[in-house]
């Protein structure tokens, strides 16, 4: 019975031993779970998070595993650690919540650290019925403009109702005072969105290239059937995507909803755009040589290259930049954000 | 039919079956679900092509909504929220000594779900997604509405039936009214000094281990532990099982397997709703309704072909709309995101391998599902035999920890646990009835966001009435269920001696 006992001890001993080892390598633990800013695991924040997350476990030997938790829960669990072994992966709606002034959204700014740029996404979009009269989305500006009810169905405080926002405030510079028309319907999941379109009480969703593409190529008649109005991504950064696009539909045919073809005023002189960029926040205090690991490690991992392949494979963009210059350009990007949302309030 | 049969190979099902197993497992222990398994799981399939990884996953799915028979018949624990109405004849079968009848009664019921829904699927998918979009807010809160008329059919007392269901309901409204439903984000109900606890609410599961499996904990404790033989339930003389219970029950397997699929094929109605309803139309056809919650068969059959009916059935919007049907399809979705491969109206048409790989894997599952439970089950049965002074304890160390790990570690979600388990045994003893107070307090969430969508949207309550043929029927189909309920109970209170 001794022999067993202390067999069982020389065994839990020498796996910990081997666990601390690894660890000692790596200012970061060999345990790192990353949470992310949204409860499903079939979005896009959830599929770049598991990109990244395999990349970071290859390179540094650790094991990085992925936890859908949703904003709020995301921001308390990072709060708790200063060591790297949970940190947290979304996109912009982690300040424009905040902007919106939602419950559970603080200044990450002020609160956080922010740390490293991963990629964007491009493929945001606005549909409306096949058979909409509206054909592009200068005839949705127009038709609010001429005193239509527009209704544009969005998720309260997220990266899309920026985009409806923006809407809002074209109609405003190109006819003042008509912005009223533009109203929101508030609804949550890409289901409920559709949904509405089906139903005759929206007349125009917030969508996806990804989740809505193959809708856009069902036949007119049919009840689903929908159509591209206008992609948010910029030009530049949708030039980058590969060149096939998404499912049938091809990165020349998408331009042609974005900037400049597709364009949304933001001051009656330049258009309105916006890139949706997943990146890295940490808790405020974090230990600097975690940051320095993750930035190092993920410069190596996209200067490697593979990582880009399997990003744009899905459609998504990379685009590294380390935390000490992401911490001022998202600042910069969240200021001119406040801009807009603040002139339509 | 090369890709296909190239697909199939020997890891292909033992995928299947490794899902199965370790997807019973987790819906075997309160507190972890389907959902849970499958998103556990989903990194995994990451390393493994699409078709290995949706092998791995339907595996899990079947055996994680199958799984939650186990407790539910055992230990009068729901393993899932979908297994809620198993406990209703389940457990009382197991007082009685049949455990081993009730979990071979639900399996097979399970299985026979599980195929139906299966056929469904892989006959009727695109027609049925075509027909499910007809179904707006509108009709989606009439459903709602017809399940919560099982409350009128389920309690002793109408009156406090409907009290604790609409208790139910305002309990879980708890918290800020979520915006990735469409709500405004707003606290409610809650003081603001509670809200660092109560912001999401209470948690569904802590809640409902809590009411179901503590509570009764409680009460045993209260009575105090005795003789260790006395105190443990005796199981029957081994008999063969007799395939003669499903004499007569033809119609009860179909309709309840078919308001699962249907149920299932309605995205954000949930899997509750499924064997809510089928339990309460089971109730309400039968001759014997009074046998109901005694441990009648059909009740354990219509509860357990309903929640397997639903794989396929929330695989049906998944497929054919690129959207999830249920919360465990939606993390299923991940699968093939991982995969980059794009799910919507055309998925089927230009990924016709993938299609009919996944329903083989679909069968294949809930075929392991049967095998597996069904031998193992005698040795399962057993778990009643355990002194209670033994069995308590294990169930009570359980309980806290998936109540603990259901969010990922929130210890507010023990405290949960053991609030509601004292409110189980307070109110019990007080009359209050705990089935209708968990119905309201699951369907609740989902009744107010369908209504208050179906006002922001069309801007009058006469729409409810007037919004489709399909809404004229719902309402026919309530009106059906409450008269009949309330005639029931007219009936039994002439019956029993005291209403002589």
């Amino acid at each position: 019975m001794k022999k067993i006992a202390f067999g069982m001890c020389l065994a839990v001993s020498t796996v910990a031993a081997s666990f601390t080892a690894a660890a000692a390598d790596s200012p970061l633990p060999g345990n790192v779970r990353i949470v992310i800013g949204s409860t499903s695991t079939g979005g896009d924040t959830y599929q770049v998070s598991a990109i990244v997350a395999d990349a970071l476990s290859k390179k540094l030997d650790i094991n990085a595993k992925v936890d859908a938790v949703g904003p709020t829960a995301a921001l308390q669990a990072i709060a708790k650690s200063t060591d790297g072994s949970t940190i947290m992966l979304f996109h912009d709606q982690s300040y424009v919540g905040n902007l919106y002034g939602v419950r559970g959204f603080p200044d990450i700014f002020k609160e956080y650290k922010i740390g490293p740029t991963v990629a964007i996404n491009p493929g945001d979009a606005f549909l409306v019925p096949a058979k909409s009269p509206y054909k592009t989305v200068d005839d949705i500006l127009k038709a609010a403009g001429e005193g239509k009810r527009i209704r544009v169905a969005i998720q309260p405080g997220g990266t899309s109702a920026l985009g409806y926002t923006a809407l809002k405030n074209a109609v405003a510079v190109r006819f003042p005072g008509k912005e009223g028309n533009v109203v929101a319907v508030n609804t949550g999941s890409q289901a409920d969105k559709n949904q509405l379109l089906f139903d005759g009480n929206a007349d125009v969703i917030n969508g996806s290239v990804q989740g809505n593409e193959q809708y856009t190529r069902l036949p007119a008649d049919d009840q689903k059937a929908m159509r591209f109005v206008w992609i948010t991504a910029r030009q530049q950064t949708l030039q980058q995507a590969n060149p096939e696009g998404m499912g049938q539909t091809s990165r020349e045919q998408l331009l042609t909803y974005a900037t400049p073809a597709a364009s949304v005023t933001l001051d009656g002189k330049k258009n309105w755009a916006f890139d949706k960029e997943f990146f890295l926040i940490y808790n405020a205090d974090i230990k600097p040589e975690v940051v320095a690991a993750l930035d190092k490690a993920l410069a190596e991992i996209y200067a490697d290259g593979s990582i880009k392949t399997t990003l744009k494979k899905s459609f998504f963009i990379p685009n590294f930049m380390p935390a000490k210059d992401a911490q001022g350009y998202l600042k910069a990007k969240a200021d001119e954000t406040k801009v807009l949302i603040d002139k339509i309030k | 039919m090369d890709a296909i049969l190239s697909s199939l190979d020997v890891t292909y099902f033992l995928l299947v079956t490794l899902g199965t197993v370790i997807g019973i497992l987790f819906g075997a222990i309160p507190g972890m679900t389907a959902t849970m398994a499958v998103a556990v799981c989903l990194p995994m399939t990451y390393a493994l092509d699409l078709n290995h990884g949706l092998a791995l996953l339907l595996g899990l799915y079947v055996g994680g909504i199958s799984g939650g028979l186990v407790p539910a018949i055992l230990i009068n624990i729901p393993g899932t929220p979908s297994s809620i109405t198993t406990t209703f004849d389940g457990y009382p079968m197991t007082k009685n000594g049949e455990p081993e009848k009730a979990l071979k009664l639900g399996i097979a019921s399970s299985l026979f779900g599980g195929l139906f829904s299966a056929a469904v699927l892989f006959y009727f998918a695109p027609t049925l997604a075509d027909w499910a979009i007809k179904f707006s807010y509108v009709e989606k809160f009439l459903i709602i509405l017809f399940a919560l008329t099982v409350i009128a059919s389920l309690c002793k007392s109408l009156l406090v039936g409907i009290f604790s269901g609409v208790l139910g309901m305002w309990v879980s409204l708890f918290g800020v009214y979520n915006m990735s439903t469409g709500g405004n984000g707003e606290l409610r109900i809650v003081p603001e000094f509670l809200s660092p606890w109560l912001e999401n609410g209470f948690s569904l599961l802590p809640l409902l281990i809590g009411l179901f499996g503590l509570s009764v904990i409680f009460e045993e404790a209260q009575k105090g532990v005795h003789d260790e033989h006395a105190e443990s339930v005796k199981l029957a003389a081994r008999k063969r099982f007799q395939w003669s219970v499903f004499k007569g029950q033809v119609t009860n397997l179909v309709r309840s397997s078919s308001i699962g699929t249907f149920i299932g094929m309605l995205p954000g109605v949930g899997g509750s709703a499924a064997s809510v309803l089928a339990y309460s139309q089971a109730k309400n056809f039968s001759k014997e309704n009074d046998k109901f919650g005694t441990g009648h068969p059909p009740g354990v059959i219509a509860s357990e072909s309903s929640n397997n009916g639903l794989t396929g059935g929330a695989l049906i919007p998944l497929l054919s709309l690129g959207i999830p049907g249920d919360s465990t399809t939606a993390v299923l979705i991940g699968a093939f995101t991982l995969q980059g491969i794009q799910v919507g109206p055309l998925f089927i048409g230009e990924n016709q391998t993938t299609w009919d790989v996944m329903m083989i894997g679909l069968v294949a599952a809930n075929l392991v599902m049967f095998l597996v439970m069904w031998f193992a089950i005698r040795h399962i049965a057993k778990v009643i035999t355990v002194p209670k002074y033994l069995l308590y304890p294990g169930i009570m160390m359980m309980c806290v920890v998936g109540a603990y790990a259901i969010n990922s570690g929130i210890m507010f979600d023990v405290w949960t646990l053991l609030i509601f388990g004292l409110f189980g045994f307070v109110g019990a003893k007080l009359g209050l009835e705990i089935a209708p107070f968990i119905i309201g307090f699951i369907l609740g969430p989902s009744a107010e966001v369908y209504f208050v969508k179906s006002l922001e949207s069309f801007g009058t309550l006469s729409i409810f009435f007037t919004k489709s043929p399909i809404a004229v029927f719902l309402w026919v189909l309530i009106a059906l269920s409450v008269g009949y309920s309330i005639y029931s109970h007219r009936k039994n209170k002439r019956l029993t001696p005291s209403g002589k």
